[in-house]
Order: structure tokens, then C-alpha cells, then sequence
């Protein structure tokens, strides 16, 4: 017993203590080095956060270029792909383009709608910075999800900034360098974002559940309405962390309507393909009522009257294309009935036209017989006459003609 | 003395290693991202205790340190964290060599699964109970398993890159 645990203690003593062959440091004395490094930084050390800058600053630098020769290779891959798909996707965006178009006008006046009745209520944000920037590093922990950009405070980036790629939520700056910021994305399970989810209005906290969903929190599953149809997920705006009705996901509708399923988000935004993000910063909108502010006001609303004349007059022609259209399906219905009508009485008089033409035949042939009856003998021929064979033309007409020869 | 070729091979599986290190840190390539729910393993855990398991010399502590210190930069967890779990697993390899005298990989391969046990037991507490950083402990365990399961692949493909670099001067 005693000299297993000799054994145990040598070991032990060897492994950490002992410096190896080629090494300067042993290993606790560079185990005890991590734990003070860890402490100190966790206390905010001035030193240890200048060591934490000038580490991070050439990390992210020596780390993009390390990425470069993997990054060609995968955007070669890409690239190939796209050309094999090229002619699919032109056919949907074709598509997707007229369901736009025909979107575009509606949503430009409830915009502009909006941002007038956010002036009213005070909670209207204006952009007060944007700057865009490219993702140097994009390679998460499977636990924690961020990434690194490369602008820093020499940028004017600025802590709790928003990221955006294509109008789509991404994250918010978390950490800042010189040169670099880091983002933490809205996917890691330690960002909590106040969400509305629409339509329903319904408020709930998002937190990042893996990498592409996120999770709702702090909501009742009853309350978000099932109407057969995804659910859009915005911010919300409370706590005023994020400016609200930025989009960031949706709910996807689910037939068999399970319980967890309305409560995972699945984001507009592909974190895996982020190149290049935009970094804004919203502001309130300061609500002097001066004369550049009644001017802008003035703008805005004569903007949406213009807006809304021409989607009346739309709205006009489009009716005045439904009457037309109407009326000239009435109008050939009315002639189609008439056609008929016409072909019905052209039967009709076609009919009426044969029995005359009977009735003239058998009024010849009633005056034929009645006459053969008086003249027949007169006409027909026998042994010692040489008149009309009976039923020939000429003995027809020698009765008709009340037995008078005819030569 | 030792040959001209055989030293530069030497050279080439002696540093084999540190490279192998760096790069998985620093490249954005990441073999946890492949679309799998909770699919996820730790490379550098494997490759440290591969290589300190099997070499003597290791793939030197400070080295190790600094590619902790840049694991945790690209990472974002607190600085200095990623260093501690490294040079832990090369404690753990290193006592294990001491008091190993007929080594077996399916030895290596056990005791391997309760050192991940340990250190990310004290990573979770330290980044769950000292920084407030929630860490899912399904996507912990999943990469603690498929670390563990993939330590032995890993194993294989270094003995046959040893052997076919050193030839017959590899020794397991």
C-alpha cells in the first residue's frame, strides 16, 4: 500500500515537476503561469489586458492569413457550384423578383408610414454610424460562437454596436482592439436578445441555441398564435440593447404543431458564409420641432401622399380593368346567346321551308290524282289509240292539262 | 552520428506536431462546423496527448502555452483558460508514460476518456461558476465522446505517419 503510493507520488512528482530533455519551464510552474494569467485577467490587470491587445491584434492578423490557402480552396468550390446552379437560381430570383416588385410599393409606404408614427411616439432611431467590415475569423468553439472582424477602435468601433449582414441581425460588438472587434453572435447560447414575434406581437427573449437557431425564453407557448403561416422574429427594442424591427429569424410552421417547435428560431442569416458585415450604431432622433425638422416632416408626409395618390390611382385603374373585364365577358355571353339564338331559328326555317315544299309536292300530286280520275282515260294509251303511256311525263302532263294533246 | 536524410525526417516528425497544432488553431477550417447537431471534437486534445504520450521530449510546454493562449483569442473564452486544460492533458500523458512500462493503446485510450472527464469538468467550472459563461453541457458531453472515439483514429493515422517517416526508427 505504502509503495503504490510512492509509485503514485514519483510519477506524479516526474510528470509536473521534472523539466524534460529540452525543456526551459516545468510544467506547474506553467500550469501556476495560466492560473495567475487567468486571475489577473479576470481582475482587469493593466498589464495583463496590454499583453491580452497586442496577442489578440497579431492572433487574428497571423490567423487570417493562415485561413487564406483553405478559404481559396473552398471559394473555388463555391464558385463551381455556382456556375452548375447558375441557371435554377437565375429562374427563382426571376420568379422572387415579380412577387417584389408587386411588394415594394406597399412596403415603401408602410415604412414611411412607420418612421412618421415612431416620430409621434418618440422611439424613432436614426443611424448614427456604418461602417463595413471583413470577417477575419469565423471559426467558433463548439461551445462559444463568435467572430473577429477587422476594424477596431482605430475605426471607431465602439462596444455593443450592431452587426448586420444584409439587413439581418447578426450580433453585437462584445470585445474591441486596436485593430480588431470581436461579435458575439446571436446563435451562442450566451447572447439574450429581446425579440417580438409578428404576427401577435408577442415579446420573448432569444437566446442562441446552436448554429443556425436560436431558442425562445421567457414566453408562453399558448400566447404565440398558430395561423398556419411562419413567424416572423424581430427585435423588439426593449432595453433598448438593439434598435426594434430588425429581422432575425423565423418560426417555420410545423404541421404536426409540437410543443418545442414554436419556440425555435431559424435565422434569416447564414453565420457559416458571413464575408462581409455592417457595423452601425443607431441614435434617437432628436425631436427638435426647428424649422430643418418641420422641413423633414413636411417631406415625409408629402412623400406618403404622393405614395398613396399613385397606389389610389392604381387602385383606380386596376378597378376600372376589373368593370372592363367584366363587362366584356357580359358582352360575350350576350353574343354567344345570340349565336345560338340565330342557329336555333335558322333550323327553325329550314324545317318550316321543307314541310312547304311537302306541301306543295302533295297538293301536286292530290291535283294529279284528282285529274286522273276525270282525264285518265283521255290520255292513256291502249291497242287502238297512240297516246301517253301511263305513268310517264307525258301522260302526267296530258292529265294535268285536262286531256289535251300536247305535241 | 546520424545520417543526413534521417535527420531531416526526424526534424519533420519532430515538429510535425507544433505545426499540426498552430494550424488547427488559427485555420477558420473548422471540423466542428460540419452540420451535424452537437457533432464537435477537440483536436488539439488529441494531438497533445498523442504526442507528449508517445515522445519523450513532447511537443514542449511552452509552445503548448502559446498555442493555448491563442486558442483562447480566437475562441473568445477568458485568456489563459485553453493553456490550463493543455498543459494538464501533458501532465496527465506525461504521468501516464512514467508509470506505463508496456504501453497499449486501448490503455491510452481509457485513460485518455477520464482525463477529458476531469479537465472539462474543470473547464465547465471555471467558465460556467467563475467567468458566468453558459456552456451547454449536452454539446460538452458530446464532444468529450466523440473526442475520446476519435483519439483512437487519430492514433492510427500518427503511428502509420511516424512509420513512414522514420521507417524502422519509430519507435511506438
Amino acid at each position: 500500500m505504502e509503495s503504490s503510493r510512492d509509485d503514485f507520488v514519483i510519477a506524479i512528482r516526474s510528470a509536473f515537476l521534472k523539466k524534460g530533455t529540452q525543456q526551459r519551464f516545468s510544467l506547474i510552474s506553467l500550469i501556476f503561469f495560466s492560473i495567475i494569467f487567468l486571475i489577473l485577467g479576470n481582475l482587469n490587470f493593466k498589464a495583463i489586458d496590454y499583453v491580452k491587445i497586442i496577442v489578440k491584434d497579431i492572433v487574428y492578423r497571423s490567423s487570417f492569413i493562415v485561413s487564406e490557402p483553405e478559404k481559396f480552396i473552398l471559394n473555388s468550390y463555391d464558385k463551381f457550384l455556382d456556375h452548375f446552379n447558375h441557371y435554377e437560381e437565375y429562374q427563382n430570383l426571376k420568379d422572387n423578383l415579380k412577387v417584389l416588385k408587386s411588394k415594394d410599393l406597399s412596403n415603401e409606404i408602410v415604412i414611411l408610414e412607420n418612421i412618421k408614427y415612431r416620430k409621434l411616439i418618440d422611439d424613432y432611431f436614426i443611424k448614427e454610424s456604418e461602417t463595413y467590415a471583413k470577417v477575419l475569423i469565423d471559426n467558433p468553439s463548439p461551445f462559444l460562437r463568435s467572430i473577429i472582424i477587422n476594424k477596431g477602435s482605430k475605426n471607431n468601433i465602439k462596444l455593443g454596436m450592431i452587426i448586420l449582414d444584409e439587413g439581418y441581425l447578426v450580433g453585437n460588438v462584445v470585445e474591441v482592439n486596436y485593430l480588431t472587434s470581436r461579435v458575439l453572435l446571436i446563435s451562442d447560447i450566451n447572447s439574450k436578445i429581446p425579440v417580438s414575434i409578428e404576427p401577435g406581437d408577442v415579446q420573448a427573449i432569444m437566446s442562441g441555441k446552436s448554429k443556425q437557431k436560436g431558442t425562445l425564453l421567457y414566453t408562453k407557448n399558448n400566447k404565440i398564435k398558430s395561423n398556419e403561416q411562419d413567424l416572423r422574429v424581430i427585435t423588439s427594442g426593449a432595453g433598448r440593447v438593439f434598435k426594434s424591427g430588425i429581422p432575425i429569424g423565423k418560426i417555420k410552421y410545423d404541421i404536426n404543431n409540437l410543443y418545442i417547435d414554436k419556440k425555435i428560431v431559424d435565422f434569416y442569416s447564414d453565420f457559416s458564409q458571413l464575408k462581409y458585415v455592417k457595423v452601425v450604431s443607431y441614435t434617437k432622433e432628436q425631436n427638435i420641432l426647428d424649422s430643418s425638422s418641420k422641413k423633414n416632416n413636411k417631406d415625409v408626409e408629402d412623400k406618403i401622399l404622393q405614395l398613396n395618390q399613385r397606389k389610389e390611382n392604381i387602385k383606380i385603374l386596376i378597378e376600372e380593368k376589373k368593370i372592363a373585364s367584366e363587362i366584356r365577358i357580359k358582352y360575350e355571353e350576350e353574343n354567344n346567346y345570340l349565336e345560338n339564338k340565330v342557329i336555333n331559328l335558322q333550323r327553325q326555317l329550314e324545317a318550316s321551308t321543307n314541310i312547304n315544299k311537302k306541301n306543295k309536292i302533295d297538293k301536286e300530286e292530290l291535283k294529279f290524282l284528282r285529274l286522273n280520275l276525270l282525264y285518265g282515260k283521255k290520255c292513256a294509251k291502249n291497242f287502238y289509240n297512240k297516246l301517253y303511256k301511263v305513268g310517264s311525263v307525258k301522260y302526267r302532263e296530258c292529265v294535268l292539262s285536262k286531256g289535251t294533246k300536247k305535241n | 552520428m546520424m545520417d543526413r536524410s534521417l535527420r531531416i525526417k526526424y526534424f519533420l516528425y519532430k515538429h510535425t506536431g507544433m505545426f499540426l497544432l498552430f494550424f488547427s488553431i488559427l485555420n477558420s477550417f473548422d471540423l466542428n462546423d460540419l452540420g451535424y447537431k452537437y457533432f464537435s471534437f477537440s483536436f488539439s486534445y488529441i494531438l497533445i496527448f498523442y504526442f507528449n504520450l508517445k515522445r519523450k521530449e513532447g511537443l514542449g510546454y511552452i509552445p503548448i502555452f502559446i498555442a493555448g493562449l491563442f486558442n483562447d483569442v480566437i475562441i473568445g473564452t477568458p485568456m489563459g483558460i485553453s493553456s490550463l486544460i493543455y498543459l494538464m492533458i501533458c501532465g496527465a500523458a506525461a504521468y501516464l508514460r512514467n508509470i506505463t512500462l508496456r504501453p497499449h493503446l486501448v490503455k491510452d485510450w481509457i485513460f485518455f476518456l477520464v482525463t477529458l472527464l476531469i479537465l472539462n469538468s474543470i473547464s465547465f467550472f471555471i467558465l460556467n461558476f467563475i467567468f458566468s459563461y453558459e456552456v451547454s453541457t449536452y454539446e460538452q458531453l458530446a464532444d468529450i465522446f466523440f473526442t475520446w472515439l476519435f483519439y483512437l483514429i487519430f492514433s492510427y493515422i500518427f503511428d502509420f505517419y511516424g512509420r513512414l517517416i522514420l521507417g524502422r526508427q519509430y519507435v511506438k
